[in-house]
Order: C-alpha cells, then sequence, then structure tokens
C-alpha cells in the first residue's frame, strides 16, 4: 500500500500524501514529543521531517520499508533540533487532562515514569522511545540510530536500570538536566 | 518487578504521556501543506532534471576550446568532442546527508581559466568567480545569524601541496584554539586537509582545508568554511561536491 502511495505522491498526487500523512503523523507527534520534551519543538521537528520526506522521496528505495526511513529522518531532525537547544531544558509534557484512559493513582504512577523517562540522556531516552513507543526491535532502532544492535541493547538496559533507581529514590520529577 | 511489567509499564508511561492535541495533528498540516503546495508540486521531489544544462556544455567547451587555441591545428570540433566526453553537463550523484541517502542532480561549472571542473549542487548553492578565487556559496544566502558557509577554490600555481598544508595549518592556529594535525586523505580529494574550529556550541565556526596537486608544480587550495551543526549538512555537501572536482589537464601541452 506504501509503495503505491509513494509511487502516487512522486506524481505529484496530494492527496496521496496526505493519507501518508494520516497514517504517520501520530506516531511521528507522539515519537519527537518523547525525544524533544517540548510540543512546540516536536511539531516543528515533524513539519521538517514531512516536508523532507517529501523532497527526498525520489531517492527512496522502494524494495525496502519505509517505516524505518521515515523514522531515521524523524529522528534525525530531532538531534538537530536538540542540538540547537539549550542543554538544560524543562519538562513539557505533551498532553493535557483529556483523553486519557487511565485515572488517579494509576495516572500519576505512570506519569512518574513518564517524567524518569524525560530526564534520562538523549542516547538512553531515544532507543526508549523507539522501541516502547514505537515497537520497534532492537535491530531496527540500530538502523534508525546509525549504530549497532549491541549498543542499542546495551542502552535499553542501562536505561530500565536508571528508571529502576530513579523511581526507588522517588526522583521521577526531579535532576532533569542533560 | 520483573520485565515483562517493565516493559508494560514503559510502553503505558510513553503512551500517556505523548497523547497528541487534534489541533497539533491539522496545525503541522497546514504548515506542510503551504510549504509543499503553495506554489508548485512534485518539482520539490528530488531528483529532478533541469534543461538548462546544455547551455553550460556549451560555456564551458567554448572556454575550454579557447585555452587550447594555438595549441592545436585543429582546436574546435577536436576538443569539443573530447570535452563532451570527458564531462556530462549535469548528472545525479547518491549523498549520504544528516543520515538520509539522497540523489542530488549537480551542475558542471568550470573554474577559474578552465584548469579545472566542478559539478556543484545547484539547488542549494552558487558558483561564483570572485578575486584571485572561485566560490561556492549558499543560495539563497543564509540569514545573517548563521557564521559564513562557503567553499573556496584557489590555485597556487608555484607551491607544492606538502609546503601549502604547513603555511594553512599555521594560518589556521593564528585563528582558533583547536587545529588538527595536517592528514593525508584520499577521500573526498587525494591530498592533505587540516581543520580549524573554534569552539563546541551549535555556531562555532569551523574551517577544512585540502590542498591537491595541480597536476603540475603547484596545488588547489579548497578552503570549506561553514560551522559546527552544519558539519553534517553544508560540510557534508561541499565533500561531495567535491568528489565531482576534476583538474582540466591539456594533452597537447
Amino acid at each position: 500500500m506504501e509503495r503505491q502511495l509513494i509511487g502516487e505522491i512522486r506524481d505529484g498526487n496530494k492527496d496521496s500524501f496526505r493519507k501518508l500523512y494520516e497514517a504517520y503523523s501520530d506516531g511521528a507527534l507522539r515519537t519527537a514529543a518523547g525525544i524533544m520534551r517540548d510540543r512546540e519543538l516536536a511539531r516543528d521537528a515533524v513539519q521538517e521531517t514531512f516536508i523532507r520526506v517529501y523532497r527526498n522521496l525520489g531517492s527512496f528505495d522502494t524494495d525496502k520499508p519505509f517505516k524505518p526511513w521515515f523514522y531515521r529522518i524523524l529522528v534525525n531532525e530531532c538531534n538537530r533540533l536538540l542540538r540547537k537547544q539549550p542543554r538544560v531544558v524543562s519538562l513539557d509534557r505533551v498532553c493535557d487532562e483529556q483523553g486519557h484512559q487511565i485515572a488517579g493513582k494509576d495516572r500519576e504512577d505512570y506519569m512518574d515514569l513518564y517524567d524518569a523517562i524525560q530526564s534520562l540522556k538523549d542516547i538512553y531516552r531515544i532507543p526508549v522511545v523507539l522501541k516502547y513507543l514505537q515497537g520497534f526491535t532492537e535491530k531496527e532502532a540500530a538502523q534508525i540510530l546509525e549504530t549497532n544492535q549491541n549498543t542499542v541493547k546495551s542502552r535499553l538496559y542501562k536505561a530500565r536500570e536508571m528508571l529502576r533507581k530513579k523511581l526507588e529514590s522517588g526522583e521521577g520529577r526531579v535532576g532533569l538536566g542533560q | 518487578m520483573d520485565n515483562r511489567d517493565w516493559d508494560e509499564k514503559l510502553k503505558q508511561a510513553l503512551n500517556e504521556g505523548t497523547k497528541v492535541k487534534p489541533e497539533d495533528k491539522e496545525d503541522v498540516w497546514n504548515n506542510i501543506e503551504s510549504q509543499l503546495y503553495a506554489s508548485h508540486s512534485k518539482e520539490d521531489i528530488i531528483p529532478m532534471k533541469r534543461k538548462r544544462g546544455f547551455v553550460k556544455l556549451v560555456a564551458s567547451m567554448a572556454a575550454a576550446a579557447i585555452l587550447v587555441i594555438g595549441l592545436n591545428t585543429q582546436p574546435g570540433l577536436a576538443l569539443v568532442n573530447r570535452i563532451k566526453e570527458m564531462f556530462d553537463p549535469e548528472k545525479n550523484i547518491t549523498q549520504d546527508i544528516e543520515g538520509s541517502r539522497e540523489e542530488q542532480n549537480v551542475q558542471l561549472n568550470e573554474g577559474r581559466d578552465a584548469e579545472y571542473v566542478i559539478y556543484v549542487d545547484e539547488e542549494r548553492y552558487e558558483f561564483v568567480k570572485v578575486g584571485d578565487s572561485d566560490r561556492i556559496v549558499p543560495n539563497p544566502p543564509l540569514e545573517e545569524r548563521y557564521p559564513e558557509v562557503s567553499m573556496e577554490i584557489r590555485q597556487v600555481s608555484d607551491k607544492n601541496p606538502e609546503a601549502l598544508i604547513e603555511e594553512m595549518e599555521a594560518l589556521l592556529k593564528e585563528e582558533f584554539a583547536d587545529v588538527t594535525v595536517p592528514e593525508r586523505v584520499d577521500n573526498p580529494v587525494s591530498g592533505w586537509t587540516v581543520r580549524g574550529l573554534e569552539g563546541n556550541s551549535w555556531d562555532s565556526r569551523l574551517v577544512r582545508v585540502y590542498v591537491i596537486s595541480n597536476q603540475s608544480q603547484g596545488s588547489f587550495v579548497i578552503t570549506q568554511r561553514y560551522f559546527l551543526e552544519a558539519e553534517e549538512g553544508h560540510g557534508a555537501r561541499f565533500d561531495h561536491m567535491l568528489k565531482e572536482f576534476h583538474i582540466v589537464e591539456d594533452e597537447d601541452e
């Protein structure tokens, strides 16, 4: 289906590009939010990603899966914007109070964990977002991050250990520098 | 908590923490739409074919013909054919830019005195002749808040690369605290390189110099200027263009 869409987009079909946007924008906005920790920056990253994807579709090999290619561009764009930001950022939860399926104490616990994830350094946080939000395998995450699989595996392990410690020490909402 | 519980909790926490507002999705689409579809559409998709290449080839061939006139009894057609065989007016190259593999259409430009040619990414840059050097600069120009971005190509006819790279190193040391030791390279050109860096912030200036033999007694000095954050963007694009740098030698000389 994607291959057909891509062919149509290459032919200038705007409706097809909108379909691709509908299919990928939700995941892209979530992923960018998880990486960027800032809603406005996440929007910027996603916007620029779709523009880059559109402009580079001519070089995309349709024999290969589209999703990892798309997310590689997204992660690169997020990294580019992150490098422009001050090294200490404030947490900005992307969500508001609407539309949540979990409420009360459970939701607080999840948000503590989310804050703890957000407090991880980029090199640990980004693999966590790719694996647990987007469901990429370690191999796919390694391809997206242009590193080897063992590095991703090791970073995920360390990230989980750091999260355990943060939660045990009640550190979820503090220590938020890079 | 075992690993499976952890995995589930991490998924749930990320799902909860990154909920998307519908208005964000629509706003982003509107911005994309206005950028991509306001005035044009599929022409934005790279690669695209250009039609003005032939004019450039003619210009290039004419200049090259002037160079060897008087050296060849039949300079016209023979040279034209040779140049035409050697250099296409445009070509597609594949390059890795900021992690993305992209195909780029590049156009033939002829250097000062027709002593070299280089294929330039004219989607993003312009080839200009300034003073005694040629420069490739962003087109349109960057905003003033960015440090200079350019690639200068200059020929020094009486100094070999080994001597010149030391001069370049000394010059960089006057300007930058962080200067690398000159080293031989085979990519993007075969010669020497040295690099000076201002600092570690995104806009720290970075100057990379390549020095290569001009196949005679002198050298070509190629000076790339950009800033730290642009290393994988402009820096990589300059290097890809340099791979398409060719010295024009007159076989009859």
